[in-house]
């Protein structure tokens, strides 16, 4: 018999986030921002890499329920307007959502 | 100025009693933005109720498909934050300050503290938030009814004032062919043909500083198509 899987509420997804920005040692020590609507998280806040704006992007954007993330996280280097959208995630996350 | 004599300018607390207003200024931090930066985001939790001292705010939404809508362009004691506040929720838009921009925040929990205990404050909110309504109606009939072109004439004549003799839309630093387009629900290409269409027909003319309408009523007809 197959388990239907519940998907996440936006505010079960921010907190899931929040976690892990504060347990990953590349944004632990970072001041992120968080919200989630929809199942597509928004990001924003000051970083001084490159590296820690693609880390925060890339660890919203393996949370299982997440349809999207729109980076809007100030770095050296961070496409301008600071926005991105990421929509094409792997196909079993697409089902998730 | 003092702190308290800036919320009474503000029609929504003007009609408080002193130490009310009092109370707010007290509790009311002021702090800056410089432009382009994130004030709130869509889907954080609202934990408080902002109040414009100076410069241009934008709330946007962002789609599923990646293209965001502007919501709303706020300015001087413009207020937000305040629908999320009162329906419980998370904000529903990312706010960025345009320029650099002074805000008073108001924690929610004082809002809603005041709005209970005050009835005129609290008619006040809802006026506001009647007129916000009507607000986005408007933005679904023009999005969802009209063309770019009767929506640049639209947008246009309503922010027109008269200088020198001369009917103009005033542009700001930021006021770019981008965000323009985000106002209008559209991209910058189809932007700039609609306003070049307008502009050969001889409607307005498009300067370096502002927008010179030239035929408003001619513009009024476009805006109701």
């Amino acid at each position: 018999m197959t388990q239907q899987l519940r998907t996440p509420t936006d505010n079960e997804l921010r907190n899931i986030i929040l976690d892990r920005f504060a347990a990953d040692e590349r944004t632990a020590s970072l001041t992120l921002r968080v919200g989630v609507l929809n199942g597509v998280v928004h990001l924003a806040g000051v970083v001084s890499s490159i590296e820690a704006w693609i880390s925060a992007a890339e660890l919203a954007e393996d949370v299982s329920g997440v349809r999207g993330v729109v980076n809007r996280i100030e770095a050296p280097g961070a496409p301008k307007p600071a926005r991105t959208i990421h929509l094409s995630l792997s196909p079993d996350k697409k089902q998730d959502s | 100025m003092h702190k308290q004599a800036l919320l009474s300018n503000i029609h929504c607390f003007d009609s408080l009693p002193p130490e009310i207003q009092e109370r707010l200024a007290k509790i009311a931090v002021l702090r800056h933005f410089e432009a382009g930066q994130v004030i709130y985001l869509e889907g954080e939790p609202a934990e408080s109720v902002f109040i414009i001292k100076n410069g241009w705010i934008k709330a946007t939404r962002m789609s599923s498909e990646g293209r965001e809508q502007a919501l709303l362009f706020l300015h001087e004691n413009d207020i937000f934050g305040d629908i999320a506040v009162f329906t419980h929720t998370t904000y529903p838009g990312t706010v960025t300050a345009l320029e650099a921009v002074d805000l008073w925040v108001v924690p929610a929990e004082t809002v809603l503290q005041l709005a209970r205990q005050y009835p005129d404050l609290a008619m006040e909110i809802i006026r506001r938030m009647g007129e916000r309504v009507l607000y986005y109606v408007e933005l679904i009939e023009d999005l969802s009814l009209r063309s770019v072109e009767a929506r640049a004439a639209r947008t246009l004549l309503r922010n027109a004032g008269v200088k020198n003799e001369r009917l103009i839309v005033p542009r700001q630093a930021w006021t770019t062919f981008d965000e323009m387009a985000v106002r209008l629900g559209t991209v910058r290409d189809v932007l700039s043909r609609a306003l070049h269409t307008l502009e050969n027909e001889g409607l307005l003319k498009i300067e370096r500083q502002e927008i010179v309408l030239l035929d408003p009523k001619g513009l009024a007809r476009r805006g109701d198509v």
